[in-house]
């Protein structure tokens, strides 16, 4: 400590103007880092102010619109634009893929994390392998089991919800690494008192789990929101069962659209507000989840 | 005429079967009896369809059940299909039992929708004639055949109808007859667009753009078939390809690609064929289907004409390209009575009047004579201009669909730079020949 | 040994050590075969032991599961294992042996026109296939749970005949959430697992020695088994042949990854090292800033950068504007232009998660180490090098090898930006110059419908994966021991 101190004193002071072009490069470092990470966030906001009936709402070469109109907003939520009902359908599978992945995350990583039984390690590198099968090799198989069971189409929401959550307990690793964080001393503690590994896992565990909690749900909340490739391939044909990404991505993708693109912004837009106050909200359990996924792998 | 389709569709059978018995492993004794069968099911096909011309004439005494009819079509005509759809099923008692639905599916994600299940798809579905060979493949469309082959062949074009078949059989009714493209552009900075090395110019000096989407085995045909190329393929009855024709390993095919190679290096040249994707541009090739962005873009100064000529070797020639038709197809049924309504309704949406009616609502030039023959529809601008064009046009027939990803690729090498004026150009359509030839077997 | 090896030269000790080493695999195989059958040879043994020594109410309990149990009070259990045995002959009378006998041939049926010219469909090769190898895992399941209701009859007989009591009814249930959570914690997730995943994925490593395509499209075709066809033709160089397009991919892949998995690693870190640096202020916006990136749905945000860089997007309409270009530059019509683009666009992804990471782990290392490092004189870029850079990879070791795994698999990224493009004559099967194989395994099952092809690339990412993965898990040692965490 006193070695640091003395370190301290022995900056001298003909370095404070270094130090001061230093902190001046910094700064201008991080405006034009910021300018470039929010210039595409500033173009979708400003193309959505666009109006497709008075103006253009296709591509121009100009980033400003001439005047600034709700058009685009109004259409979106006009009759027979089907994107109210794509959102509520978002809102749905994520609102209970949420729930459910959660549920099935933690109910794995407490047994794999507290519990020492016969064939754990066995199923341990098993979804290790499995995991390494690239995701959308299955997309064929799945969509005819979901439609055995009538999950495609107009039983697109269910499905893939039921999709959204029934393999999630592969994506273990995160929450597990967590619970091994807590000292299990407490789990022996409560066990000489007599309870059971339920309670231990209701009453300890899960208290104490309020971060990683918190970043499984919105993780798995966050993932339906971006979901095309799947949503698009279980529910086509069916324009009502269709979520957000495919809706709209249908309007910038799909020759039938012309002039869809301003629209797609505003929708883009309204997309993102949520989320990206949800995720400011709760940033703090992100950042946690996320930086402890990362130091155990 | 009846007759000798359902014999060719009996021999289409009969060639599937015994396919199935070389690569499968069931004997050769039941392919033999699966032929058998096959025979017998067309012979009492004529039966039936001569029923179904005696119970077009008493149609109260007929029950044909009732159901959901999905319909997919693109979405601009959604609203008029439905209008259609819904005096369709006024239009006779016998139809009260169905009801149908109308949904918003493109032309491109029909096909590959109905192929990837059947079973989930529509029962009537619009799209784009270069899918039909797939879908016989995968045996996502219904035969067209006897009355119904009948009035297709009588009320429509020669060109469309060849678009519907398959070997001999159809598969399909015409929609439209206008999948075809030609050149719009603002009159205010293009005055000559006799050849393309003019409006390439014009298009430089004013600071705008030319689109053309030459990465596309549709559009990029202007050059090949322009220079007298060809590219066909010939199908079996089962809609699988067993022999390519192709010369753009030639003379002429060089000079084609040559001519790309040029248009492609102009500052002007932008590759594309969507109108409202498109940036200030002066000129887009593109179809009728974005007649009115362009209109909206362009304003008063809105024109279009033929394509231009554009300079192969050292003369002049007529860009061409293909002219193709949009086909409404029916999914076959496992129940008889629905399969008729289906095949019916098929024939109403794609009749003079539906076919005008989205004329009107869309631009979608009929493929129907007496469509054709209509007043609005023969003093439409684009129509004319495309009409001026189909003159040079090739009918476009069946392709593979990998034909596309290689036309595709072609045209991306081009772009790219890839393949420029330096390069060995008869190497590379030796090569891009070889991989269509590859494609049938 | 030893002494044997520390004779000859480092060149041939490092060999032999090589050797060992994959004698060691070989051994290890070998040893575990042989375990295998051992303990299966045990395993019927202790059957047969059973059957001998059992009553007669366990010699019943061969045939009708459960029967033992519930004759000796323990019902719950019982009534369990009769359930599951009578599902079990129920399912395999009703479709398994059905499903089952059509397996080797996939169905022989063809769907055909009948005499009204109705379509009457025949055999669902897809679905004998999915349900012949459910079958097949239905009958492994019966098999073990077979075997554990004789040797829950053996336990009970132990216990019964050393004088104890079988535990209660209730007791058993009870024991579903105290010792026996796990499985009721388990059960769930590895049904989920089993259904949703493995089934699958063994499904379509089956596809891969099948003709299924869209010309064998069921249920209107019928398709079958071919063998290695599909292999071959993956690894042929005819002009039919996948041959180079898959070396050209999977060579765009791993560049790709590395370069996306690294650039991100290192620079990530320094965006987080600038905006911890001292006397930066506000640096909660800087982050915010950041992190929008991950907030906002990608096929949003992406799209629209897409739309940007386009030959007739705002970028080269800005620059054309300004006179600084006279072309305008082809982003993504280039290959080479587009792969770099990409991977430049994907740190604009990447960066603020490392940048959050980061941040959370600079925090964590000792102010001290820094100050005597400033002692002895070293410089900024020395401690970086000698403290900062070295805990970061110790710490975030397996992380680089999930991200580089990950990014093997980034599928959103290319999609979004190129969807694999630009084509090139180059290539073959619909591939393009920034395609993944996870992507071009997509444009495979969706655009072209050929599934045997797609079934094939999934097992080749599987494989490039699963060599990545090992290779690594053998150099990082803290991976290895994963009760080491803890």
């Amino acid at each position: 400590m006193a070695k640091a101190i003395t370190g301290k004193r022995k900056v001298p002071k003909m370095h404070k103007q270094h130090k001061v072009a230093g902190l001046v490069g910094a700064y201008i470092l991080l405006v034009i880092i910021s300018i470039i990470w929010l210039f595409p966030f500033v173009g979708i906001v400003l193309q959505s102010f666009r109006s497709y009936l008075t103006e253009d709402g296709g591509m121009v070469s100009y980033l400003v619109p001439k005047a600034f109109s709700w058009d685009n907003y109004a259409f979106l939520f006009s009759e027979g634009s089907g994107f109210t009902r794509w959102y509520i359908n978002t809102v749905i599978i994520a609102f209970f893929v949420a729930i459910l992945q959660t549920l099935m995350v933690l109910s794995v990583s407490y047994a794999l994390s507290r519990m020492r039984f016969k064939g754990r390690r066995l199923l341990m590198n098993l979804w290790l392998i499995l995991g390494m099968f690239p995701g959308f090799l299955t997309m064929i198989c799945l969509y005819f089991l979901l439609k055995n069971f009538g999950l495609t189409q107009e039983g697109a929401i269910p499905g893939l919800i039921l999709i959204g959550f029934a393999s999630s307990g592969m994506g273990y690793y995160v929450c597990k690494g967590y619970f091994d964080t807590i000292p299990k001393s407490l789990d022996e503690a409560a066990r000489i008192d007599g309870a059971s590994r339920a309670r231990i896992f209701f009453n300890i565990t899960i208290p104490l789990s309020k971060p990683i909690i918190i970043y499984t749900a919105l993780t798995a909340f966050m993932a339906p929101w971006c979901d095309y490739v799947f949503a698009s391939y279980v529910a086509f044909g069916k324009t009502s069962s269709y979520n957000v990404a495919v809706g709209l991505y249908q309007w910038v993708n799909n020759q039938d659209y012309q002039g869809y693109f301003t629209r797609f912004c505003a929708g883009g837009v309204m997309v993102a507000i949520p989320i990206t106050i949800l995720f400011m909200l709760l940033q703090r359990y992100y950042v946690e989840g996320v930086t402890g996924g990362a130091v155990k792998g | 005429m009846k007759k000798r389709v359902i014999a060719t569709m009996a021999a289409a059978t009969m060639v599937a079967a015994l396919f199935a018995g070389c690569t499968g492993t069931s004997s050769s004794s039941s392919a033999a009896s699966s032929a058998a069968a096959s025979s017998a099911a067309a012979s009492s096909a004529t039966d039936s369809s001569a029923a179904d011309s005696s119970a077009a004439d008493s149609s109260e005494s007929e029950d044909l059940g009732s159901g959901e009819i999905t319909i997919w079509v693109a979405e601009a005509v959604v609203d008029t299909t439905k209008k259609l759809a819904d005096d369709f099923i006024k239009s006779d008692d016998k139809y009260s039992g169905y009801t149908v639905t109308i949904e918003a599916v493109g032309e491109g994600d029909a096909a590959t929708n109905m192929i990837t299940d059947v079973e989930g798809g529509a029962d009537i579905f619009g799209f784009a004639q270069d899918q039909l060979a797939r879908l016989v493949a995968a045996g996502a469309v219904n035969p067209v055949v006897g009355d119904y082959y009948s009035f297709v062949e009588s009320s429509n074009d020669a060109g469309s109808v060849a678009a519907t078949k398959v070997g001999d059989t159809a598969y399909a009714f015409p929609m439209t007859s206008d999948n075809g493209y030609f050149l719009y552009y603002d009159k205010s900075v293009i005055t000559d667009v006799s050849t393309l090395d003019a409006v390439v110019k014009q298009c430089e000096d004013a600071g705008k753009s030319l689109y053309f989407q030459i990465n596309s085995g549709w559009y990029n045909t202007a050059f090949f078939f322009g220079a007298g190329c060809t590219v066909t393929y010939e199908t079996d009855e089962d809609g699988n390809f067993t022999g390519c024709t192709c010369d753009y390993d030639s003379e002429n095919g060089v000079e084609a690609l040559e001519a790309m190679i040029k248009l492609a290096s102009s500052s002007a040249f932008v590759n594309g064929s969507s109108a409202s994707d498109a940036v200030d541009y002066a000129a887009i090739v593109d179809g009728t289907w974005d007649k009115t962005t362009v209109k909206d873009y362009f304003g008063d100064n809105y024109a279009c004409a033929k394509l231009p000529t554009f300079t192969c070797g050292d003369e002049q020639v007529q860009l061409s390209g293909f002219g193709g038709f949009k086909l409404l197809g029916v999914k076959p049924q496992t129940d008889a009575g629905k399969l008729k309504v289906c095949l019916d309704l098929a024939k109403w949406l794609t009749n003079a009047d539906s076919q005008l009616a989205r004329y009107e609502a869309v631009g979608w030039g009929p493929s129907n004579l007496e469509a054709q023959a209509s007043e609005a529809v023969q003093e439409d601008e684009a129509l004319a201009a495309l009409g001026a064009q189909l003159a040079y046009t090739i009918p476009q027939g069946q392709y593979p669909n990998d034909y596309w990803s290689i036309a595709e690729a072609l045209g991306n090498d081009v772009i790219a730079g890839t393949i420029n004026a330096d390069s060995d150009l008869m190497a590379a359509l030796e090569d891009v020949v070889a991989k269509f030839k590859a494609l049938a077997k | 040994m030893g002494e044997t090896v520390g004779k000859t030269d480092p060149m041939v000790k490092k060999k032999s050590n090589d050797m060992k080493q994959s004698k060691n695999i070989f051994v290890k195989a070998g040893r575990a075969i042989a375990s295998f059958f051992k303990w299966i040879g045990n395993d019927i043994k202790e059957i047969g032991v059973t059957f001998k020594e059992g009553d007669w109410k366990t010699r019943i309990s061969f045939l009708i599961m459960g029967f033992g149990s519930v004759m000796r009070g323990a019902v719950l259990k019982g009534i369990a294992l009769f359930i599951l045995e009578a599902a079990f002959i129920a399912y395999m009378v009703l479709f398994g042996v059905g499903y089952l006998k059509k397996l080797p041939t996939l169905g022989t049926v063809e769907t055909h026109f009948n005499d009204l010219g109705v379509r009457v469909y025949g055999d669902n090769s897809f679905l004998i296939l999915l349900y012949g190898l459910l079958t097949i895992i239905f009958i492994i399941i019966f098999i073990f749970s077979w075997r554990v209701n004789v040797r829950v009859n053996r336990n009970e007989e132990i216990i019964l005949k050393n004088g104890k009591k079988l535990p209660s009814n209730a007791k058993t249930f009870k024991s579903l959430f105290d010792e026996n959570f796990d499985k009721t914690l388990l059960a769930l997730p590895v049904l989920g697992v089993s259904l949703f995943t493995m089934l699958p994925i063994i499904f379509m490593i089956c596809v891969a020695f099948t003709n299924y395509d869209y010309t064998h499209q069921s249920p209107t075709k019928l398709f079958t088994w071919v063998g290695f066809d599909n292999f071959v033709n993956m690894f042929s160089t005819a002009t039919d042949g996948y041959g180079s397009t898959f070396m050209g991919v999977l060579g765009w892949t791993l560049i790709w990854a590395f370069f996306a998995t690294f650039l991100n690693y290192f620079l990530g870190m320094a965006v987080a090292l600038l905006i911890n640096k001292k006397g930066v202020k506000f640096k909660k916006l800087w982050r915010t800033i950041l992190v929008l990136t991950i907030a906002i749905p990608q096929f949003v945000s992406l799209l629209y950068v897409s739309k940007m860089f386009a030959v007739d997007g705002i970028i080269n309409k800005f620059l054309l504007a300004h006179g600084w270009i006279d072309k305008a530059i082809p982003f993504w019509t280039n290959g080479t232009y587009a792969r770099i683009l990409i991977i430049i666009i994907n740190l604009w992804i990447g960066i603020p998660y490392l940048m959050l990471i980061a941040t959370g782990l600079l925090m964590n290392i000792p102010e001290d180490l820094y100050e005597s490092a400033r002692i002895d004189g070293a410089n900024k870029f020395q401690m970086f090098m000698k403290i900062t850079l070295p805990y970061m990879l110790f710490v975030t070791g397996p992380y680089l090898l999930t991200q580089f795994t990950g990014n093997l698999n980034n599928f959103n990224v290319i999609y979004l930006l190129t969807g694999g493009g630009p084509t090139s004559t180059t290539l073959t099967g619909g591939a393009g110059k920034t395609d993944l194989l996870v992507t071009w395994l997509y444009k495979m099952t969706v655009d072209k419908t050929d599934y045997k092809t797609a079934a094939v690339i999934g097992i080749m990412v599987f494989l490039v994966t699963a060599i990545i993965s090992l290779v690594v898990y053998n150099i990082i040692p803290s991976v290895k021991d994963e009760e080491g965490f803890q």
